[in-house]
């Protein structure tokens, strides 16, 4: 006869051979299923795309299922917007809701000086690639640098403050180090008074 | 499928995007050199904000005659958009993701009318 400990204990193991067995590896199917979904990417109106929603909204609810969106509103004034009103009419599909708009880069001259200064910087690169080094005259590049650290640093002074680089830039850390270096020696100063000047000015 | 009014051409500059909801959807808006392109906004790799990103063009290489590098350049034929959480990314012309080119972002059609682009959705 079995103690009531020793039937407590056997209880669970009874159930869970009746169980399905769980295993680690999922089966061929599973994996087709799988892949299917990560070349089909998320769909609109999933779980998943309410998940993302979620994240981006925390006060977002998971609801399971998303409700239908409410029809379109029909145009105010049919007459007055004839072609939007002919594409997208009442009830023909949800409503267009702009989330945000984001400015691209602004890498378009609107200064005769600025087109210029693209010419220059196209120019430079280009020459660059073919191994043109020395397209620029020692007392050119003096000066062209001059004056840019200057115009540079009077722009920081006024508050107008900007990346010296722009983030398309494929300048490599060498390049900065090597620049900084020569800029430093150039003036007379060391690292450590950068420093000391960056950390008094809380730059 | 229905053509759904979004913005004025006008209010989009060159480099410009919008993202747009549309019923259960987010879509993404690019214009890039006059040509207006647009994807699901729902990242292919964990549902991030795939629209969203920094927008850059594509990395190559120039290399010399015997093959020494001549440093690396952006191909400004090439642009590519990257999902700010993981930095998924995708080719702006067709949508695809530049490292696996079978997966690719839901394409939507762009119509513009005029003054007024539209969205088919």
């Amino acid at each position: 006869m079995s103690s009531p400990k020793a039937a407590a204990k056997a209880a669970p193991k009874a159930a869970r051979k009746g169980a399905p067995a769980i295993s680690a590896e999922p089966s061929k199917s599973e994996k087709a299923a799988f892949l299917k979904a990560m070349m089909e990417g998320i769909k609109p109106g999933s779980l998943a795309a309410q998940k993302s929603a979620a994240k981006k909204e925390p006060g977002a609810k998971l609801l399971g299922k998303v409700p239908k969106a409410k029809a379109a509103p029909a145009p105010k004034t049919a007459a007055a917007k004839p072609a939007r009103a002919a594409s997208n009419k009442a009830g023909e599909g949800p409503k267009v809701e702009i989330l945000r708009k984001i400015s691209g880069a602004s890498g378009v001259a609107r200064t005769p000086e600025s087109e210029r200064a693209f010419a220059l910087a196209k120019e430079l690169d280009a020459a660059l690639v073919e191994g043109k080094i020395d397209i620029i005259q020692a007392p050119a590049m003096q000066a062209l640098l001059g004056a840019l650290c200057r115009v540079y640093a009077a722009n920081e002074d006024a508050g107008n403050r900007y990346p010296i680089l722009a983030g398309r830039a494929a300048v490599t850390g060498t390049d900065v180090m090597i620049v900084c270096g020569a800029l430093l020696k150039a003036v007379d100063l060391q690292v450590f008074e950068l420093g000391m000047w960056q950390s008094w000015a809380g730059r | 499928m229905a053509e759904q009014f979004v913005s004025k051409a006008s209010e989009f500059k060159d480099g410009d995007r919008q993202i747009i909801r549309l019923g259960e959807q987010e879509i993404g808006i690019f214009k890039h050199e006059g040509n207006f392109y647009a994807y699901s906004n729902f990242c292919l790799h964990q549902g991030g904000p795939a629209c969203e990103g920094l927008t850059i063009a594509g990395v190559k290489e120039h290399l010399r005659e015997d093959k020494t590098s001549a440093g690396l350049y952006f191909d400004e034929k090439s642009m590519h958009f990257v999902c700010p959480w993981h930095g998924y990314e995708y080719d702006m012309f067709t949508g695809e993701q530049v490292a696996d080119r079978k997966l690719k972002l839901k394409k939507y059609e762009i119509v513009q009318k005029g003054d007024e682009v539209y969205v088919v959705a």
